[in-house]
């Protein structure tokens, strides 16, 4: 897995992409939502267009790094979600946890509002 | 039977690393579009291999890259079976899948979907756990004329 970290004003936009499957994958995660927090950034989104696929400890990435967002009172998208990753969101129900847009656009103009 | 699918089997060996899942994954792909699978068929099964190859590396093996994973897919007529061996012990199936991953208390859990995702996935999964011979997931998904 690659993370990439641009910002669009005030919104922090982590690129994903490869597999993301735990492990080393689930420190860089962490490094770079960290790195995004110290920054002073609260909005974050979290690019996934260039995921190829996400495990389930994947999936365990993605909600702790919500997780962290949240406790420092910020807020976490997720965008250009995969119909793939849809998949699994869909039967574990972590649709219902993400915030998920089907264009970075989308995801940036929905921080505004 | 009204459609059939003409019988193959492609086997993989491969060293208990999950880089090597990036293969199975592709293999996964392949052998879906041989089949004509949809989007929606194909995805099922990449995303339910990949969860059982992560299993048996991750539990099985505890990522011992000495010991490999044997992975057998296996076409024939109404099916596609997927039989991915470890040499690991097992683990207590009835409490797995006991477990709902999706209930408001273990939503937020970081583990516990795997086996979770392959029995929403696949039509069918059976594991075969026996003392001294590994434990063998067996994934089926069903030619969607048989279904």
């Amino acid at each position: 897995m690659k993370a990439t970290t641009r910002y669009e004003g005030d919104v922090a936009v982590l690129v994903l992409s490869g597999r993301v499957m735990g492990g080393p994958d689930a420190d860089a995660v962490g490094q770079r939502i960290r790195e995004c927090l110290d920054r002073g950034s609260r909005k974050i989104l979290v690019d996934v267009g260039e995921v190829t696929w996400v495990s389930s400890s994947g999936l365990g990435i993605l909600i702790f790094a919500q997780a962290r967002v949240v406790q420092a009172g910020g807020v976490m998208k997720l965008s250009r979600v995969t119909h793939r990753l849809r998949q699994i969101f869909m039967v574990t129900k972590l649709h219902q946890v993400f915030d998920s847009y089907e264009t970075n656009e989308e995801a940036l103009r929905s921080f505004a509002t | 039977m009204a459609e059939a699918w003409e019988p193959f089997e492609v086997r993989l060996r491969f060293p208990s690393r999950m880089e090597w899942l990036d293969l199975v994954d592709r293999v996964a792909a392949g052998i879906a579009a041989q089949l004509d699978l949809t989007q929606d068929e194909t995805d099922a099964i990449a995303n339910s291999v990949v969860e059982a190859g992560t299993n048996a590396i991750q539990h099985g093996h505890h990522y011992d890259a000495r010991l490999p994973v044997d992975m057998i897919f296996e076409v024939r007529g109404d099916r596609l079976c997927v039989r991915v061996h470890d040499v690991g012990p097992g683990f207590d199936v009835a409490k797995v899948l006991s477990a709902d991953p999706t209930s408001p208390e273990s939503i937020l859990a970081p583990r516990g979907r795997g086996i979770f995702i392959m029995k929403s996935l696949m039509d069918e999964v059976e594991f075969v756990m026996s003392p001294g011979s590994g434990t063998t997931a067996v994934l089926t998904k069903y030619h969607r004329a048989a279904r």
